[in-house]
């Protein structure tokens, strides 16, 4: 009992604040958000003898957690649920109707969600995890159990295809796109 | 650097609109869920088990019969995942069967984190209760003797009051009665916390007992050792409608411990004497005076700050006079002038003071004390006629009708002498005492 004690207080309660944050930062729904984070724990459960060897376990964890959300927001996503029922996933970004100032941040907040959702699972992982839990990439590439210019890769992609779908969220992005074209 | 610039931004765009902070109500349910998982992370089965498991699949002859036994682990996991009745909410159910179950019952109370004002609370089945408070009063009652005796440490008095009288003590035995009568489920689990080395579990009722009657009970806190499963400490709020919030906190719960019987004996010990039941034997005042009135009117309030400068003094009340007279000189040479008429303030005949009240901030040299009295919740008195007439009576008067209001004293007593010295019929005694809600 005492020795899983001391794994619980190793492995888990140290970052138990990063887990629900990065349950809830996907998720931003109570309910989608609880469900998420008891995925989670499930999943953490079922791999508890992995993540007790693992190199960098509260890494792994975080990822696990930033799965089990983004698993349920591509759900959400495929569904068209998110925000707007009619979203078809060609309609996330319209960047000819609207700008970063004309709409609102619920919907600013709905098209980037979706745009995410609608990213390659691994490439959504890594930037998730990369630009909303600022894990260095080194601690990624050990959670994703690849190499660390493979997480490189994803972020990159990543960003390229968000730039496009969010392009008129970021007035400066859209600019250089622009001159890009 | 034009890339740069532009995966900075689509950073920064996906965390602006990302990174926000859990709300309180969604953290308290994802602890929930925390606390329940590291409760079947303790109970986790044995690593050998499983070890043993993945050793069968690598043997291609015992696959089949490897993968039923993966099955049978299987179940049994989901059973510890999904229990109908967690280990948490176990470690409730024993806490609440043990003090249901307990012959006897001790525990303290503090009442608004005050370390003054404590209660310590004795139970013995069938009916024997202890109530001390910290402030020498005590009370002893028997159930089926139907009478009750209280102490008056500081004075050396005892007062015994019949059953009918007894019930005055409803309020506090509410908390017994609500110790004793935990359901077996909580209203909510609070989470965990370590304290003195122990891992404690907290669970929340948010209402009291329907066999107890604790009026404006908001929340009853519960904390309780995991690994004994007693009750170590309970956190109570109080709030009665149009009345400020009282905090109390139950500490050093015992159930089931062995209790000295003598605690309970409602002999007066040696050297105590009796005082004079109120309303029983009205003492004899001048014309007009309150006594002839009618019983002692207590009124509960907030009453003003206060700032005065006195005299530590022991021993002989009788020398009050001369204490006052001291001050009084002495503020003359400093060029203070009471602000009000003179006071006393008594824990004990080894420690009591008087003086008067002074403006703040006024500076004062040994042997005097400049005392400051925050505003605080108290009870007071008027009675007119002789200064210091019937002291012991309406004092004991006094202490009776605050229990019965449902308060307990917190403080030490004060007297304030108004009127004139060489003019009886002008005097008047104001009786004060700091006093906290007693449930």
């Amino acid at each position: 009992m005492e020795d899983r004690q001391r794994e619980y207080e190793r492995l888990i309660a140290p970052i138990e604040d990063r887990m629900m944050r990065a349950v809830w930062r996907v998720s931003r729904n109570p309910a989608d958000t609880e469900d998420a984070f008891q995925e989670a724990l499930l999943t953490i459960w079922k791999r508890w003898d992995r993540i007790r060897a693992h190199p960098n376990p509260h890494a792994l964890i975080v990822h696990i957690c930033i799965n089990a959300a983004y698993d349920g927001l591509r759900r959400k996503t495929r569904q068209g649920k998110l925000l707007d029922e009619s979203a078809a996933p060609e309609d996330i970004p319209d960047p000819s109707a609207s700008s970063a100032g004309a709409i609102s941040a619920a919907e600013q907040d709905a098209q980037v969600f979706r745009a995410i959702g609608h990213l390659p699972k691994n490439q959504a992982r890594a930037i998730l995890m990369h630009a909303v839990e600022e894990m260095p990439y080194s601690d990624i590439a050990a959670a994703m159990d690849c190499r660390e210019a493979t997480v490189r890769k994803h972020v990159a992609r990543a960003r390229a295809r968000l730039r496009t779908l969010l392009a008129h969220l970021v007035p400066a992005v859209h600019k250089e796109e622009g001159s890009h074209a | 650097m034009r890339d740069k610039n532009a995966n900075d931004a689509i950073d920064e765009l996906i965390r602006g609109r990302i990174q926000v902070e859990v709300p309180a109500d969604v953290e308290d349910r994802l602890r929930h869920r925390l606390m329940e998982f590291r409760a079947r992370v303790e109970q986790r089965p044995s690593g050998r088990l499983r070890v043993l498991g993945y050793s069968l699949l690598h043997r291609p002859v015992v696959r089949v019969m490897a993968m039923s036994a993966a099955l049978a682990l299987a179940a049994s996991v989901a059973l510890v995942l999904i229990p109908t009745q967690t280990r948490v909410s176990r470690v409730f159910a024993a806490a609440a069967e043990r003090l249901r179950s307990s012959q006897s019952l001790e525990y303290t109370i503090v009442l608004n984190a005050e370390p003054y004002v404590a209660v310590d609370f004795a139970y013995l089945a069938p009916g024997y209760r202890r109530i001390s408070c910290s402030w020498g009063i005590e009370v002893r009652s028997d159930a089926s003797a139907g009478k009750q005796l209280v102490l008056m440490h500081a004075t050396r008095k005892y007062l015994v009051e019949s059953r009918k009288q007894a019930e005055s003590l409803a309020n506090t035995e509410d908390i017994a009665e609500q110790l004793r009568s935990l359901p077996s489920v909580a209203d909510e689990v609070l989470g965990e916390q370590w304290a003195g080395g122990k891992r404690l579990i907290g669970y929340r009722l948010r209402k009291a007992q329907p066999n107890t009657g604790i009026p404006g009970l908001t929340a009853f806190d519960i904390w309780i050792d995991a690994g004994t499963r007693e009750a170590q400490r309970v956190d109570i709020a109080i709030q009665e409608e149009g009345k400020p919030v009282h905090q109390m906190q139950i500490r050093n719960i015992r159930a089931g411990a062995e209790i000295d019987r003598s605690l309970f004996d409602l002999t007066p010990p040696a050297g105590y004497t009796a005082i004079m039941a109120p309303g029983a034997k009205p003492p004899a005042g001048p014309p007009g005076s309150s006594q002839n009135q009618g019983a002692l009117h207590v009124t509960i309030g907030y009453a003003a700050a206060l700032a005065a400068v006195v005299m530590p003094m022991k021993g002989s009340y009788l020398q009050t006079s001369a204490a006052l007279h001291t001050v009084e000189a002495y503020l003359k040479t400093q060029g203070i002038a009471p602000v009000g008429p003179p006071l006393g303030r008594y824990w004990s005949e080894q420690r009591w003071e008087a003086g008067y009240p002074v403006p703040p901030g006024a500076h004062v040299e040994a042997p005097f004390d400049l005392i400051s009295l925050p505003a605080e919740l108290t009870a007071s008195a008027v009675v007119k006629g002789l200064w210091g007439k019937d002291s012991d009576g309406r004092w004991g008067s006094f202490f009776k009708s605050v229990i019965e209001q449902g308060y307990l004293p917190a403080g030490p007593a004060m007297e304030i002498w108004s009127g004139e010295d060489s003019k009886e019929w002008t005097q008047s005694t104001e009786m004060r005492m700091p006093v906290a809600k007693a449930n």
